[in-house]
């Protein structure tokens, strides 16, 4: 477990270090993410934790039943944000399901015990 | 008779526990509706229109995305969005992916504030509203995702489509506190050319850039273009837009987006340096350099990258392009 982690790891820092020198050589039009986030020491940084939190994403989504590729289709539909939000915590957010013998007693009680407006 | 006895059991645990916090704190956005409704927003309200996919099994996810996609225009089946949004194991659906999935259609998704307010707005502009609810008892909980498709204030009901039902009418009270334990989680998904009644310039321009992550090319400018004839003074979605124009190779596109953008923000390192760079790059160098010169008069977090631009530009203007 622990050498997947880091083989996971170094191959996550690899691809990052191979992208820091491009995103900053590449052509003098500013990116919407550099336009979007303050400092650019900060963004550098950010990319290489966004890609961190993309993998362990990716790694949690496919214990949880997703093949590879399905996985790496849904996480690219998400924000970095939305990616860090997850990470390491995908069991513990909530995932809605259904419910509703439960919300036919609640239902009652409230409805019964309470009020209705 | 075990079952009874544990029925009258929950009951007077209930009937409790709301004696002792007292209903307004179980309920406080419901009581604070009874002082102040939404200004401008009708007592009655029901969305006719909105289709209704019954659940299957555990997916009330893709069931209320596809009941609020279908609405936004897009044709899509809930058996379609299972492989985008249900998560085998957990036998449900995230938020996060709820929110991801819409993009891919080219539709805006939006997790509207936490108010009952907002909630209520939404849905009289036409919006109907996914919430996450928590169905269970106590520490036993029971995610679930409904689509409130209208209300009725005189009644004291929401309508739901929620489930295998069609047209749940349930309480406000009933809402709230299954709404509540989810810290009152909403979204709305809407098409491009569109803005939810309660959107915020900053928290609506944060709902395109993801959306423009996996949108088609039409419908990321549409929601681009929509966004800034409502907030025409942001500088962020206009350099957004032009991006995309440049990515897509729409390099006459991008500069008129700019040139627009450099009107109204005559200072903007930012706007300056990709204007000139687009300028650059349609071989018009004398031009480019006027304007990374007027960049550089403003000192910015973007100075160096304008510097580098200015290098560039002299270095083609030297080739003689």
């Amino acid at each position: 477990m622990k050498i997947s982690i880091r083989n996971v790891l170094c191959r996550v820092l690899v691809v990052a270090m191979m992208m820091l020198p491009f995103q900053t050589g590449q052509a003098s039009m500013i990116g919407t993410d550099q336009a979007t986030s303050a400092a650019s020491t900060q963004a550098d940084r950010n990319t290489v934790i966004n890609l961190l939190s993309r993998a362990e994403t990716a790694r949690e989504l496919q214990s949880l039943g997703l093949d590879p590729k399905t996985a790496a289709d849904r996480l690219a539909a998400m924000t970095d944000d939305e990616v860090r939000s997850l990470a390491g915590k995908i069991n513990a957010v909530p995932a809605g399901a259904d419910g509703l013998v439960l919300l036919i007693l609640v239902v009652f009680f409230i409805w019964y015990f309470a009020f209705r407006r | 008779m075990t079952l009874y006895k544990g029925v009258r059991l929950t009951a007077g645990a209930f009937f409790l526990l709301a004696a002792l916090t007292g209903c307004a704190t179980m309920v406080p956005q419901t009581m604070d509706l009874r002082d102040a409704w939404p200004a401008g927003v009708p007592d009655r309200v029901e969305l006719g229109d909105v289709p209704f996919f019954p659940q299957q099994d555990y997916q009330c996810g893709p069931a209320a995305l596809a009941t609020t996609l279908v609405y936004s225009g897009v044709k899509v089946t809930p058996d379609d969005l299972v492989s985008q949004v249900y998560l085998p194991a957990r036998q449900g659906s995230l938020q996060v992916e709820m929110l991801a999935a819409p993009r891919r259609y080219g539709i805006v998704s939006y997790a509207i504030a936490p108010r009952l307010d907002d909630l209520l707005r939404e849905v009289a502009a036409g919006n109907p509203v996914i919430v996450l609810q928590d169905n269970g008892i106590g520490p036993l909980s029971k995610w679930h995702y409904a689509v409130v498709a209208g209300f009725d204030y005189p009644a004291g009901e929401l309508l739901l489509r929620s489930g295998e039902t069609l047209r749940l009418a349930i309480p406000f009270t009933i809402l709230e506190y299954t709404w509540k334990k989810g810290r009152y989680w909403a979204m709305v998904t809407l098409p491009p050319d569109r803005i939810p009644a309660t959107a915020t310039e900053s928290g609506y321009l944060e709902a395109i850039l993801a959306m423009a992550r996996v949108g088609n090319a039409g419908a990321v400018t549409m929601a681009y273009r929509t966004f800034l004839n409502r907030w025409p003074d942001n500088v962020t979605a206009s350099v957004a837009l032009a991006n995309k124009h440049y990515e897509w190779g729409a390099i006459k596109e991008a500069e008129a987006v700019l040139r627009q953008a450099a009107a109204r923000h005559p200072d903007s390192v930012l706007v300056l340096n990709n204007l000139a760079q687009t300028v650059s790059d349609q071989g018009r160098n004398d031009e480019a350099l006027a304007i990374i010169e007027r960049a550089l008069r403003t000192e910015s977090l973007f100075t160096a990258s304008a510097r580098e631009t200015r290098e560039l530009i002299l270095q083609r203007r030297a080739k003689g392009g």
